[in-house]
């Protein structure tokens, strides 16, 4: 929440005459079907304005997109040896981390701005914090964990250098949806620094949505629990039945 | 060919499941088992998660029981009062299992509990029909048959109140021992995703005496029930049938069953009764592996 104060404390301070932002998402609703295994959007954008080099505003200027999905509940666990077998023995729930978190960047995070103007910001997977932490202890090795685990699903990632000026103030960056992404509201932030600050900020709304049979599916399932599970046994016992009227024994 | 489950939140390779469906189906076609307990630990292995491999395998179970039960009926071998007993117990070991899957669910320990109670099951299965197959063998060779095993006489179970007549199976028995199995296998069927047909049938045979004959339709239909209570009871309560990879594995099953049955009917059983033995043991040393060798990442991610 504070994140998304300070973005909106940015927006509305930045001096008119200065540089901005400008920036758009090739496609503002993504439709998931049954056949979806991932795809592509462009966000791309101007720097407007002239550089006013004050207030130590030096330096080359760097654009970072950052792509969150909606907040997730996670339950990361632990398996111990518990009498000579591997268990679940520990668990911490982290809630309101991002299910979807991407970053692209002109150039490493280190050499755009110090670690703690970063995470102010949210930027930076490891800058990731659970609003709220269920554990019985320290819960940074659990934290640690579901940032590995994101990142080998891809879910979570950062491309450095996935931000390219297509000229000297026109830039673009690829952001890969794969599948298996929540549905839900993404939030599309571009953010534009000079010298370590941020001068410039946007954030642009994203709709994921599934759709077709499987949406369905899943509506009826949690919708109507006890139909769909009798649907499901009597499919099941029909194709019994006319398998047998099907294939009729030779004895 | 991916396709997306819509329970189980994961893309598969759909000819995988249904190459599963069919090879499970093809068994209990040849043996006359229901294959859940096969089913389930593969579902687990190929990915999907353990709560959804339980839940969603016993419609698999209901339609392969439900040709055979057919089959049975046309032959008048089902005692369908017998069933309904079973089955009255069956609702309240369903309603248990349901609850208890909830609990461990919820606590991280579905894949502890399916392991757990598989191995035992799998290793004193694949065990017997090991010994049973390797000693047919060996009596064929020598030329003699097989030694029978005889129905003990309970004596005790028959001194039992609420006493009822089951007139397809000739008998006047108590009507709790049949509620006590009936509640039993079902609540084993809740937990573990199998329809407990290899329970329900010796327990038929040499506890309640029912005549061989009516044994194996009375069971089929007993499976069924529970199948469809089970069912709708995870649905409701768990969110974890999935009926998409039903449909796969039920589309495989039935195929499979036929070409099983038909296969049964021509080749001989015991060097394959040998090889489904074999394939037991591995599936149950497979899980016991999962519990006892250090995972490569000790920490596990749920939730979303």
């Amino acid at each position: 929440m504070r994140r998304f104060l300070l973005l909106a404390c940015l927006m509305a301070a930045a001096p008119v005459q200065a540089e901005e932002l400008v920036s758009g998402v090739s496609q503002d609703l993504i439709q998931i079907t049954s056949n979806y295994t991932g795809s592509d959007i462009v966000v791309f954008g101007a720097v407007e304005g002239q550089n006013q080099n004050q207030g130590g505003n030096h330096g080359p200027k760097d654009v970072v997109v950052v792509v969150r999905g909606p907040d997730a509940d996670l339950t990361v666990r632990r398996r111990d040896r518990v009498a000579g077998i591997w268990i679940n023995h520990d668990a911490a729930d982290l809630s309101g981390m991002p299910s979807y978190y991407f970053l692209a960047s002109t150039r490493p995070l280190p050499a755009i701005a110090p670690a703690p103007i970063l995470a102010r910001y949210g930027i930076g997977v490891q800058s990731l914090r659970p609003d709220t932490v269920h554990s019985h202890h320290d819960y940074e090795p659990f934290r640690q964990a579901a940032l590995r685990h994101l990142s080998q699903d891809h879910l979570y990632s950062e491309v450095p250098g996935g931000v390219e000026f297509l000229s000297d103030t026109l830039f673009r960056a690829h952001v890969p949806v794969p599948a298996g992404v929540m549905r839900g509201q993404y939030n599309v932030e571009v953010f534009l620094f000079r010298g370590s600050a941020v001068i410039s900020a946007q954030s642009t709304p994203l709709f994921i949505d599934q759709t077709g049979l499987e949406r369905r599916l899943y509506n009826f399932a949690h919708n109507q629990g006890f139909d769909y599970g009798l649907a499901t046994v009597l499919m099941a016992i029909a194709m019994g039945w006319i398998s047998s009227l099907l294939f009729r024994r030779p004895v | 060919m991916e396709i997306y489950l819509p329970i189980a939140d994961m893309s598969v390779q759909w000819m995988v499941i249904l190459g599963m469906g069919l090879g499970v189906g093809f068994l209990s076609g040849l043996f006359g088992v229901g294959g859940g307990f096969l089913l389930t630990p593969l579902l687990v292995f190929y990915g999907i998660p353990s709560g959804v491999a339980v839940a969603t395998t016993l419609s698999h179970i209901a339609a392969s029981s439900m040709s055979g039960a057919i089959a049975q009926w046309k032959k008048h071998a089902i005692d369908f009062k017998m069933a309904g007993v079973m089955m009255l117990g069956g609702l309240f070991g369903t309603g248990a299992g349901v609850w208890l899957f909830a609990i461990m669910r919820r606590a991280g320990q579905m894949d502890l509990v399916v392991s757990l109670t598989y191995v035992p099951m799998l290793g004193i299965i694949g065990g017997i029909m090991l010994d049973e197959s390797i000693k047919t063998l060996r009596a064929q060779a020598r030329g003699n048959a097989p030694a029978r095993i005889y129905p003990v006489n309970h004596v005790w179970i028959h001194g039992l109140p609420f006493k009822a007549r089951f007139r397809q199976s000739r008998l006047y028995i108590s009507v709790i021992p049949p509620l006590v199995i009936g509640f039993l296998v079902a609540g084993m069927s809740a937990i573990m995703g199998i329809g407990g047909g290899f329970i329900l049938v010796p327990a038929m045979i040499y506890l309640l005496r029912m005549p061989t004959n009516v044994v194996i339709g009375t069971s089929l239909v007993q499976i069924i029930g529970v199948a469809v209570i089970t069912t709708v009871l995870q649905a409701t309560n768990n969110y974890a049938v999935d009926i998409v990879l039903a449909a796969i594995l039920v589309i495989g099953g039935v195929i499979g069953a036929q070409f099983g049955a038909r296969a049964g009917a021509k080749l001989r059983g015991e060097q394959l009764r040998l090889l489904l033995a074999l394939l037991v043991l591995a599936v149950a040393a497979r899980l016991l592996w999962g519990l006892l060798v250090p995972p490569s990442d000790v920490y596990s991610l749920a939730g979303m």
